[in-house]
Formats: C-alpha cells, sequence, structure tokens
C-alpha cells in the first residue's frame, strides 16, 4: 500500500513515461530498445493507469519488440490486441510484421494479401509487401513494386523516399534525384532533403550537375545554418566547378570565392567548437590542412 | 451612445445562464456519442483517393515548383499538360452523377447529419426561445448596430434598448460555437459534436473525397498549371547566404 505521496509520485511517473512515449511515436523516433524499456514496465506495471492509451502503446511496444528481437514481449503485446480488436486491419498487418521478423516471408504474404483482398486501398499492407522484397534482397522487383504503389498514391513521401534509397543502392543517380526533387517541391523547408539532392548531383558530375549541387547545398545551409555536411559540400562542389578547365574566367572567380567564404566558415567553426579546450589549436591546424589537401589544383 | 447601465436580476444568472450553457454541452456530448453509435465506415474509392492525391501534386507543382530546376519542373509540367500525353489531357473520368436524392448511401448519411445536428439545434432553440423569453439574458462586450436588434432581442419589444443586450436564445447559439474547444478537451480531436468543423468541411469539400466532377477538377487544374512560369528561387542563393557569417549557435554546446 502506498502513502499519498507515493501514490503521486507514481502518478507523475506514469504521466511522464506515457508523454514520452508519445513524443517518440509521434516523432517517428526508432529508439527500440529504450522504448521496450519503458514500455514493458508501463506495461506490466501500471497498465490500470493508462485507460484506453494502452492499445496504442501495445502497437508501439509491439513494434519495438521486433526490432530489439524480442519476440515474447510482442506475442504478448499482439495477443493483448487481438482480444481487443478481433478483425482489425491494423492488427494483421501487426501480425504480419512479427511474421517478417521471423523470416516467415511467405506466411506473411499471405496476411498481407487477405487485407488487400478485403480492402484494396490498405496502403499499410502494400508497403510491408514491398519491405518483404527489400529484405529478401530483391531489390528491382522492390522498385518495380514501389514504382506501381506509387502511381496510385502519388502523395505518400513516405514511399518517395524508400524509392529514392533503392535507386542510389542500385546507382541510378538520375531517378533517386527524380524522387528526391518530389520531396524538395513537397517539403521545400527541410533542409536535409535539400543536402541529400546536393550529394545526389554531385555523384552525378559534370558541370551543369555540380552547379546545381552547389546551389542547393547553399540552399541546404540558408535553411539551415548549421549543416555541416552542407557547407563541407559547398566547398567541395565549388572547388570542383573552380579547377575544371572548361569553366570561363568569370565563372571560376565565383566558384573560387564561394571556396574561400565556405573554407573560413569551417574554420570558424572548428574554432568555435575547440573554445576553451586545450587541443583546440592542434585541430584548427588539422582542419586548415585537411581543407588544403582536399583542395583540387588549380590550373 | 450606450446608455444607461442595466443590473440585471442575479437569479438570470443562476438559473439562465448557467443552466443553458449546462444544457448545451450535455446535448453536445450525447450528439457525438449518438453519431459514434449510427457512424458507419465510409468506403473509400481507390480510383477517388488515387485522382485527389494527383491534383494535390500538380498544385503543389504550381506552388513549390520554384524550388525545382527548371528542367525538372518543366518535365513535370509536361507530363500533365502536354496536348496529347498529358495526364490532365488524356485522362477522362467516368461520370455518375449522384443524385442526392436517388443515391442511397448518400440519402442516408444526408438524413442522419440534418437528425443528430440540425433536429437537436431547432428543438432545444426553440425550447430555450419559449421557456426563457421576455426578458434580457446578457451583455456582449462589443457594440452591436441597431440592425441586430430584431434578431438577438426576440421577445423584447424595448425600442431603446442597446442592441448589445440580447436574449437567452443569441446566448444559447453563442454557447453552441463556443463550446467547441471545450468539446475538444473532454473529446478529444475529431469529435462528432463540433458541428462548425461539419460546416467548414462542407464549404471546403474535403482533401480526401473528390468533387462528384474529376473531368472539372482535372480541367481546371490544366488551365491553373499552364499559366505558371517557372522563377527559380535558387537564382542567387550563394549570394544571399554570404552575406552574412553563418550563425552557429545551438551547435556546440
Amino acid at each position: 500500500i502506498l502513502s499519498i505521496p507515493e501514490l503521486f509520485l507514481l502518478y507523475r511517473f506514469t504521466n511522464y513515461m506515457r508523454d514520452k512515449l508519445r513524443k517518440w511515436r509521434e516523432e517517428n523516433y526508432r529508439n527500440s530498445e529504450q522504448i521496450v524499456d519503458v514500455g514493458e514496465e508501463l506495461i506490466n506495471e501500471h497498465a490500470s493507469k493508462l485507460g484506453d492509451d494502452i492499445w496504442i502503446i501495445y502497437e508501439q511496444v509491439m513494434i519495438a519488440a521486433l526490432d530489439c528481437s524480442r519476440d515474447d514481449l510482442a506475442w504478448s503485446c499482439l495477443q493483448e490486441l487481438k482480444r481487443q480488436f478481433p478483425d482489425s486491419h491494423r492488427v494483421k498487418r501487426l501480425a504480419g510484421m512479427r511474421l517478417e521478423a521471423l523470416e516467415r516471408y511467405e506466411d506473411a504474404n499471405k496476411l498481407y494479401d487477405s487485407i488487400l483482398q478485403d480492402d484494396p486501398t490498405n496502403t499499410a499492407a502494400r508497403k510491408r509487401k514491398i519491405s518483404i522484397l527489400r529484405a529478401q534482397g530483391k531489390s528491382s522487383e522492390a522498385i518495380r513494386e514501389l514504382n506501381e504503389y506509387l502511381e496510385q498514391f502519388v502523395g505518400d513521401q513516405e514511399a518517395w523516399h524508400e524509392l529514392s534509397e533503392l535507386y542510389i543502392n542500385e546507382h541510378d543517380y538520375a531517378k533517386a534525384a527524380f524522387c528526391l526533387e518530389e520531396l524538395m517541391m513537397t517539403n521545400p523547408h527541410n533542409h536535409l532533403y535539400c543536402e541529400q539532392y546536393a550529394e545526389v548531383k554531385y555523384t552525378q558530375g559534370g558541370l551543369e550537375n555540380l552547379e546545381l549541387a552547389r546551389k542547393y547545398f547553399a540552399q541546404a545551409l540558408k535553411l539551415n545554418n548549421r549543416n555541416m555536411r552542407a557547407l563541407f559540400g559547398l566547398y567541395m562542389s565549388a572547388s570542383h566547378i573552380a579547377a575544371s578547365p572548361k569553366v570561363s574566367a568569370k565563372v571560376k572567380k565565383d566558384n573560387v570565392k564561394y571556396a574561400a567564404w565556405a573554407t573560413s566558415q569551417i574554420s570558424r567553426a572548428y574554432q568555435m567548437a575547440g573554445r576553451g579546450k586545450k587541443e583546440n589549436k592542434c585541430s584548427v591546424k588539422a582542419v586548415e590542412e585537411m581543407l588544403e589537401s582536399m583542395q583540387i589544383t588549380m590550373s | 451612445m450606450a446608455g444607461p447601465e442595466l443590473l440585471l436580476d442575479s437569479s438570470i444568472r443562476l438559473w439562465v445562464v448557467l443552466p443553458i450553457v449546462f444544457i448545451t454541452f450535455i446535448v453536445g456530448v450525447l450528439r457525438h456519442y449518438v453519431t459514434q453509435l449510427l457512424h458507419n465506415e465510409k468506403k473509400v474509392d481507390l480510383q477517388q483517393v488515387s485522382d485527389s492525391q494527383v491534383l494535390l501534386r500538380s498544385r503543389i507543382l504550381r506552388e513549390n515548383g520554384k524550388y525545382l530546376p527548371k528542367q525538372s519542373f518543366a518535365m513535370r509540367k509536361h507530363y500533365f499538360n502536354n496536348p496529347e500525353t498529358g495526364f490532365f489531357k488524356k485522362v477522362k473520368r467516368k461520370v455518375i452523377p449522384k443524385n442526392p436524392m436517388t443515391d442511397t448511401s448518400m440519402l442516408t448519411d444526408m438524413m442522419k447529419g440534418n437528425l443528430t445536428n440540425v433536429l437537436p439545434m431547432i428543438l432545444i432553440g426553440g425550447w430555450i426561445n419559449w421557456a426563457f423569453s421576455g426578458f434580457v439574458t446578457t451583455k456582449v462586450p462589443f457594440p452591436l448596430t441597431l440592425r441586430f436588434k430584431p434578431m438577438l432581442q426576440r421577445g423584447i419589444e424595448l425600442l431603446s434598448l442597446d442592441a448589445s443586450w440580447v436574449s437567452s436564445a443569441s446566448w444559447y447559439f453563442l454557447n453552441v460555437f463556443g463550446l467547441r474547444s471545450m468539446y475538444t478537451l473532454i473529446l478529444g480531436q475529431d469529435n462528432a459534436a463540433d458541428q462548425s468543423r461539419i460546416m467548414q468541411d462542407q464549404m471546403t469539400g474535403a482533401a480526401m473525397a473528390m468533387p462528384p466532377d474529376p473531368n472539372k477538377a482535372f480541367k481546371s487544374e490544366w488551365e491553373a498549371l499552364e499559366i505558371v512560369e517557372h522563377r527559380w528561387a535558387l537564382e542567387n542563393v550563394e549570394e544571399e547566404l554570404m552575406c552574412q557569417d553563418l550563425n552557429f549557435r545551438g551547435l556546440f554546446s
């Protein structure tokens, strides 16, 4: 029997954990071990205080448990959900995910097919089928299925991102760029998509693509001043263009200016990072040497 | 202009203002649960969902196309608007005009909607008007013109009374809309007691459900896309970026 202050603390703790789980759920965190720790305790000890939230927590904990190979926990969560929602497609999908985790892909596929027979518009089942193809290493089939899916559901951003990743793995950079363009169009203020697009363009190579890369690295920096990767990307693309023999003098001059600016910003960043630390002088020097070695000789 | 300040009997507050709030709130909660009971799953048509997403993409292309390189924008515009192979030109959907009188599913939906929303409002509004008439209930905090008097002061025949003093029926309607945020607090988002949201839905014609005629929607989207020019937002991005040092605040803690 707990005293009043202990009860109060327990209540506060449960609420705090519940809010944490909600935050992780809404912002799509994949810290599965943490979720399993917190969620398992909440479910086993404090189930009564959670009310109706418990079902969505079961779902969240189950997916995290699959990620951590905790089949026991996943199975118990699934049983609870099946008991409460016997005919639900959403629960069926979770059952399918568990089969996927056990690598029983045939059975999982059968389950997803039955969902789709019942409800052809169910996007979750279709996406799981594509994930199965990816898990089995059948990238070209996954790409084909994903393309078909996107033809019907052009607005699914998660799918566009997955497709861009698949294309990058297949080194089909032009198509990956197309997917990233879709994402940039729908999320113009997301600096990460700009940066990824710029990296793909940089990898494609060629003067035009390098110019585009430089522009989009700059845009990513404009959207988020602290994106160091974009800063380095800006430096690299500008130096590459400046070093190319085919550019006009004006373009070369401009790009040298951009590269120099990027260098100064990088040094500034490293100096700020090393503030107050004894190793400061050494790391700043190391950065300068690195930048010099990366510098493509300009003829 | 403001007129003499009236002092109302405090029993009006106790026996009129508060009960009306109470009644409106309870009826709203009841409406929510009744709607949930009568609610049936809306079967979504795959074609409709797909088309609505295509239209959304075209609209986004018009609005945010300036963040894409010129060629990418041109490629997408071409995909949509090309005179021979463009999506909006080529795709014609078979449209079965859904007559609201004969289409059974729409009819039942409409009836249910009317039953749960309009009917209680009329009934309770009428009862309040009958039960609490003949006296002034409250004063709205902002001045109103005389044109509002016949609407807001039913049953009170005073020519010189300021239009800010309103009857109980208008207090009831104020409550119906005002308690919306209370419903969100108690019933969670998406609750069926939220009348103004229902009216909003009827006006904007929800993004998921298609307007009854996709062909017309395609045509108007085609026209809108045709006139859009590509002005690249990244034209001078380097110059804009470099006019000041980068702000690294928060990067190193």
